[in-house]
Parts: C-alpha cells; sequence; structure tokens
C-alpha cells in the first residue's frame, strides 16, 4: 500500500494543477496577449485595441529610434554594476567583518537588515528630504563645513549617483544575511587549523571564506542582477518622469510611465516585452559568469 | 484517471481563455462605429417605455468623491440620506480619480458592467464611452425629462469634446488662480498683483522679488508646467478663443501657443524659478511657496485645502489673477467644471432603473447639494451657490472673490489633449526652457499626436 503512493503519480498532478491554472491564467495569457498588444494601437488603459499598428511592427521602430529607451538600457545596466559591486561587494566586505567579531554580531545583523523592512515609498520620501536642494540635510551639513553655495544633488549630472545610493544602501542588508549564514556553515576547525600553520588574518580570508563562499556570492550575484532590472518604486518616488530631462529612466520606470502617464499602452507592452528579452538574456550571461562549482 | 485529469485540465484552460476572449471581444463589439452609430440616438422603445418602479431600486453608482476628495464625506452623508428617504438602495463603487480608477471605469464600460449612474471626467477622458454610446445625452433624458437639470446654465455644463453635446452635469468645478505669499511680497516691498497688473508690470516685480533675495514663482517646470503652460498662451488669446486645440503650429491658435511657451522659457531665463525648477518636484516647490521663500504659486482651487492644511497662519495667504498681456485681461481666469454625473445607456434601458436614476442625480445635482460640494469652486447653477463666507478661511474668501470678478472664464485647453499627446511638450519642457528643444518642433510633434488620435 505504502509503495502504491509513491508510485502512483495522479495525485500529484492534481495537486499541481490549481498552480498550474493560476499561472497560466494570470502569467502566461496576460504575457501572450501583452506581445499581442505591443503590436496594437492601445491608448487607454482598459481599453479594447483600436486596430493593429500600421505597420504591425511601428513600436519596435520607435524603440529602437526613441533616446529614452537607450538611455533607460545604460541606466539599469549602470544599475546592475552597482547592484554587483555596491550591494554584493559591501555586503560581503561587512559580512566578512562581522564574522570575525566575537561580541554584537546579532545586533549588527539587525541593523544592516533593518532598511529592508522598510517600504521603498518610505526610502523615497526619506532620501528625498536628505537630498534636498533647500535645506536638506546633507545640503545643511555642507553649509555647516563651509558650502556657500547649495549643491542640487538631483541634477542631471548628480542624479544617477543619488538614485544609486539608496537602492544600493537598500539591499545591502539584504545580501549581508544570505552570506553570513554562508559564513556560519564555514567549520571553525579549518579556521583553527590554519591559525596552528601560522595563516594571518587576511589570510584566513582569502584562501579559506571566500572560496568557501564563492557559491553563495554567485547565488546573491544572479539576485542582485535580476534584481537590478526590476528595480522601480524608489527610484520612481525619487525621480518621476525621468527628472531631470529625462536623465534617470530606467527600463521599468519608462514602461510604467507609458502606461499610466502617457497612456501610450501599446508602447508599453513594447517596453515589456523588450524587458524580458532583457532579462533572459542578462540571467543566461549572469548564470554563465557566475557559474557555481561543486566542493 | 490519467485522461480524466488531462481533459479537466484542457477544460480549464479553454474555458478561461475563452472568458478573457469573450471580454475581449465584448470591447471589440462596443468599438466606435460599430455600436455608437445604433445606441447614441433616442431609443424610442425605452422612451415610450418609462414605468414608474414598483418597488425598491438598487442602483450601481461610482464616483470619484472618495479617499481625499474634500467632498467624500458630504457624499456618504448624502447617499446616505437618500437611500433612506426613497427606500431604494445604493451599490457605491466610488474610488479616488487615479489612473488605475480611470482604468476600470474605461474597462467596465468595455465589458458592459458599467455602473448605473456615474460621477466622471467629462473631458477626453469621458471618449471613449461617449464615442461608444454608452452615456446618455442631456437632451435624450430632457425628452421624457423635460426638467431634468432646469437648475443649471446648459452653456456651462461641460459639453463632451467629441461631439459638442452635454451628456453630464456637473456639480463642483474648479478655477485656476495665482496664489501669494504676502510676507515674501512684503520683505521685497512689492505690491501684490491685482485685477489691473499688466504682465510687464508683473516682470518687474518678479525682478524686486529675485533682488531681494527670494524666489518669485514657486514652479516645477520638470513635473507640472501645466499650469504656467496654461496662462502663458493664454495670454495671447481670449477667453472666446483659448479653448481650441490648433489646427496647425501655423495658424492663430498654433502661434499663440509657441509665444507663451516662449514666454515660459523667459521666466526661466530670467531666474524667476526655483534655481532647481528642473530637477525638483511639485511638492519640493509647494513647500518653498509655504515656506516663505516663494512669492507666487498658480495652482487651482483645490489647493485652498492644500494650503490651509500647510500652514499655520492661513492670513499670510491670498489668491490673485494671473496678470495678463494682450488681448487677455488679468481678470479673465481659467476654470470650468471638468466632472458631471452620467447615467449609462444600460441604466436608461432598464425601465426599472431609469426613474431611479433621474431622481438620485436630480436630487445630487439640487441647489442646495451643489452648493454644499462647491464651497469656493465655480458651479453651473443659475441662482449661483449660496455659501456660508463666515465658516471660510481668509483663502477661500479671496477665491469667491476672484470668481465674481472674473470677466472672462476658458476651460483649461490641456483638458482636450490627451497624456500621450502632452508628453512632446509637458515632458519636454526641461529640454524646451533650456533651448536643447525647439519650440516649434515640440508644438508640432504635439499637434501630430493629436492629429493621429493619440
Amino acid at each position: 500500500m505504502s509503495s502504491n503512493i509513491y508510485k502512483n503519480k495522479k495525485p500529484v498532478i492534481f495537486f499541481l494543477a490549481p498552480a498550474f491554472i493560476f499561472l497560466a491564467v494570470f502569467l502566461y495569457y496576460p504575457f501572450l496577449q501583452n506581445i499581442l498588444n505591443s503590436f496594437k494601437e492601445i491608448n487607454n488603459l482598459g481599453a479594447s485595441a483600436k486596430g493593429w499598428n500600421a505597420p504591425w511592427y511601428t513600436n519596435y521602430i520607435q524603440l529602437c529610434k526613441d533616446p529614452n529607451i537607450w538611455t533607460a538600457l545604460l541606466n539599469t545596466l549602470i544599475m546592475i554594476a552597482a547592484t554587483i559591486i555596491g550591494q554584493v561587494g559591501i555586503a560581503i566586505v561587512l559580512a566578512l567583518m562581522v564574522d570575525n567579531i566575537k561580541k554584537g554580531q546579532k545586533f549588527f545583523r539587525t541593523v544592516y537588515f533593518f532598511p529592508i523592512v522598510i517600504a521603498a515609498t518610505a526610502l523615497g520620501l526619506l532620501f528625498n528630504i536628505v537630498f534636498l536642494y533647500d535645506k536638506g540635510m546633507l545640503n545643511q551639513l555642507r553649509e555647516l563645513l563651509g558650502a556657500t553655495k547649495l549643491l542640487d544633488f538631483k541634477d542631471s549630472s548628480h542624479a544617477m549617483l543619488t538614485m544609486i545610493v539608496p537602492v544600493t544602501w537598500q539591499y545591502v542588508g539584504f545580501y549581508f544575511i544570505i552570506l553570513i549564514t554562508g559564513l556560519n556553515n564555514i567549520s571553525e576547525e579549518l579556521y583553527e587549523a590554519a591559525t596552528i600553520d601560522g595563516a594571518s588574518r587576511w589570510q584566513r580570508v582569502r584562501y579559506i571564506s571566500l572560496p568557501l563562499l564563492h557559491n553563495v556570492i554567485c547565488t546573491c550575484g544572479v539576485l542582485a542582477v535580476t534584481g537590478a532590472l526590476k528595480v522601480f518604486d524608489l527610484p520612481w518616488i525619487m525621480f518621476p518622469k525621468g527628472m531631470p530631462s529625462n536623465s534617470t529612466w530606467l527600463t521599468g520606470t519608462y514602461m510604467y510611465y507609458h502606461a499610466f502617464e502617457s497612456h501610450n499602452v501599446d508602447y508599453s507592452s513594447a517596453i515589456s516585452v523588450l524587458i524580458v528579452v532583457l532579462g533572459v538574456v542578462t540571467a543566461k550571461t549572469v548564470n554563465a559568469v557566475f557559474k557555481e562549482k561543486d566542493y | 484517471m490519467k485522461k480524466m485529469l488531462a481533459t479537466l485540465l484542457s477544460g480549464a484552460m479553454v474555458l478561461s481563455l475563452a472568458a478573457c476572449g469573450n471580454n475581449g471581444s465584448g470591447g471589440a463589439a462596443s468599438t466606435p462605429g460599430s455600436s455608437s452609430a445604433g445606441s447614441s440616438s433616442p431609443s424610442t422603445e425605452s422612451v415610450e417605455d418609462v414605468k414608474t418602479p414598483t418597488g425598491p431600486v438598487t442602483l450601481n453608482v461610482t464616483t470619484t468623491f472618495a479617499g481625499e476628495d474634500t467632498n467624500a464625506a458630504n457624499y456618504q452623508d448624502a447617499i446616505a440620506a437618500w437611500q433612506k428617504e426613497t427606500g431604494n438602495k445604493l451599490n457605491d463603487a466610488s474610488g479616488s480619480s487615479t489612473e488605475t480608477f480611470k482604468a476600470r471605469i474605461i474597462s467596465d464600460f468595455e465589458m458592459g458592467s458599467e455602473p448605473d449612474v456615474l460621477f466622471y471626467f467629462n473631458g477626453v477622458d469621458s471618449n471613449p464611452f461617449v464615442e461608444a454610446g454608452k452615456v446618455v445625452s442631456i437632451d435624450e433624458i430632457r425628452q421624457t425629462y423635460p426638467d431634468y437639470a432646469s437648475n443649471m446654465k446648459d452653456g456651462m455644463l461641460g459639453a463632451s469634446p467629441l461631439d459638442g453635446k452635454n451628456y453630464s452635469i456637473p456639480m463642483n468645478g474648479y478655477w485656476e488662480g495665482m496664489f501669494v505669499n504676502k510676507a515674501v511680497c512684503e520683505a521685497a516691498n512689492v505690491e501684490i498683483p491685482g485685477p489691473d497688473t499688466t504682465w510687464d508690470e508683473f516682470l518687474e516685480t518678479c525682478q524686486k522679488i529675485k533682488d531681494a533675495g527670494y524666489t518669485p514663482i514657486a514652479a516645477s517646470f520638470a513635473e507640472i508646467p501645466h499650469y504656467w503652460f496654461e496662462f502663458c498662451i493664454y495670454n495671447y488669446l481670449t477667453p472666446a478663443t483659448h479653448n481650441i486645440v490648433p489646427a496647425s503650429v501655423a495658424d492663430k491658435h498654433g502661434t499663440a501657443w509657441v509665444d507663451g511657451i516662449e514666454d515660459m522659457k523667459l521666466l526661466y531665463e530670467y531666474g524667476f524659478l526655483p534655481e532647481n525648477t528642473l530637477s525638483a518636484t511639485d511638492g519640493e516647490t509647494f513647500q518653498l511657496f509655504i515656506d516663505g521663500k516663494a512669492a507666487f504659486l498658480i495652482d487651482g482651487s483645490w489647493k485652498v485645502g492644500g494650503i490651509e492644511g500647510a500652514t499655520d497662519d492661513i492670513d499670510n495667504f491670498t489668491v490673485t489673477y494671473v496678470p495678463g498681456k494682450n488681448d487677455r485681461l488679468t481678470t479673465d481666469i481659467i476654470g470650468g467644471l471638468s466632472s458631471g454625473w452620467y447615467i449609462t445607456r444600460k441604466a436608461w434601458d432598464d425601465p426599472e432603473k431609469r426613474q431611479a436614476c433621474v431622481d438620485f442625480i436630480s436630487y445630487m445635482t439640487s441647489d442646495e447639494m451643489v452648493t454644499q460640494f462647491a464651497s469656493v469652486s465655480a458651479t453651473a447653477l443659475k441662482n449661483g451657490s449660496q455659501v456660508d463666507e463666515s465658516q471660510l478661511s481668509s483663502l477661500a474668501v479671496a477665491g469667491l472673490e476672484l470668481v465674481k470678478g472674473a470677466t472672462g472664464m476658458s476651460a483649461a485647453v490641456q483638458d482636450q489633449v490627451t497624456q500621450e499627446a502632452r508628453v512632446p511638450v509637458f515632458n519636454g519642457m526641461p529640454d524646451i526652457v533650456t533651448g536643447k528643444k525647439d519650440i516649434t518642433i515640440a508644438v508640432e510633434e504635439l499637434l501630430d499626436l493629436v492629429a493621429a488620435g493619440k
């Protein structure tokens, strides 16, 4: 009787069916419909298509010609680099440092993880005040240090950095927790043996911690890159409509803008198709670069 | 068992897709041309078929009186009283007037699940369901109910931009004016602009305020150039000619648009805007105004409540006319009634619901109710709204005075331009004022989108 339970696969199908149907109806069908929508003319959210675009691939030609799309792609690539270096890089350093202290580990875990639990919109508003032009926190600090002119942290030359800093800061704690868990899984005996052999603290990190963390770092890398492709809320709160002068578009914010602000629904569908393609290509590339090793 | 499960799964998939497909085709069936011709004209059958409901009627109502709307509580009180009085029931599905809400309305009409009564925008936002003949015109309603909306001025009902017919009855309208921070003007030793102030005098005032170390105008040209766009082009037109979208950039209206935007560029070049106007949000520039760092702010009547809520010293603020030039008098204002009550075709054709719809809207648009909802904003009432000024702040009273003293009023022309078509000018404003984009080309791009039906 008990062996029959494992041989009979029918119950498995029965239990998997609801999730499959749910995904089919609410993910795959909308996705396919979205591809179709990108070839049609739709001028309002919720409205049906007026017909096919003439020619049907109009939106894809516009994608190639639209300078904002190229800005968005470039900014997204910058954001990916910033997340790998800023989020995962800083998280590695913090995790290694916290792993090397004997007291206060729990305190630092909580402190570094805390930004994750704050809503991105709240963080956006918070950083708006930090970077505020007139009497924002940073400009007040600069005044205290003797600066006589206010600095516009949101102008064209500073905007991307101003956007990247909070996004990076928000997720450092997430990767920090993953990495420190990975470090905790490394056997203490390896460190003790290395210490007896005369290894310095740096050598223990270089030759034990980092190699054994490789797979965890790879996972963090994949999560960071795919996460960077989806960044939307915080940049939108801080830099709505690609402000200033269309210089801060990301693929996600530009797609949202056309769907909800300019009501160019078919074009936003084309952008979302581009995002999916970009996501698949990037995920494949990242998987190839961050290849996990067997130990 | 395996076959049965496979059949079950396939069936569920086909049904779900078919259901979605049906919605789509339902929408297609209601696309322009296919149904509007048949349903926009009065249905003689239904007109003859009016009958008094035998029992309580349930109406589905959707409005924008929800969330942060200042009339949300008034609306709830009003519908509770009407239900109690008539014994009828209202299924209220009101929501804040966000883009998601608008999408829901359009989608409901597409799928045939529209409400019976709707309080919604009467500008281009209403085009999809007006074009599809899914709402009933006032003229058609008056064929059966001659006194319908007889307390309103027909010319102010807010005709559809699509065919010029009235479909909705407005309650509370809006006006746009220039809010003033008195303390800044006093500190800069300048007079507050009045009904006779010209545009050139206003520029001189701005220069004095700038010289005194203040920002003359609180505006984010990066996010909300809308109000200045409206008044700057109004300065090259008149109340009679303003609300017309140019046919081309070279015609009279097109030239006015280019010249008006040129004036916006000059304001930027003169340094009358906040230094970070091209990177600041509207909220940031509003705060400059409230904090006494900027003197003037153009906004709508809805901002009266916003300023009242943002300051402890409301008497420090007033509202005045935006200085005019050329043929536009300073006292010619922008204003109108941008939303109204609609009866949907579906409800009108239901003999049980028709009478209840008319009763409910008549109740909501009575003089007393409109006065209560409108407060300081404009109305279409023939008798005008009877507001108790003793209950209002000095700023709100100044708003009432502004409307009373207006010599002409035009609706905002941008309301005739869809969000998509506005992009080249509104979103491109930073590039325009910095000279990176030619004004004529930007206006041409906008008009091309309008001409393409975008």
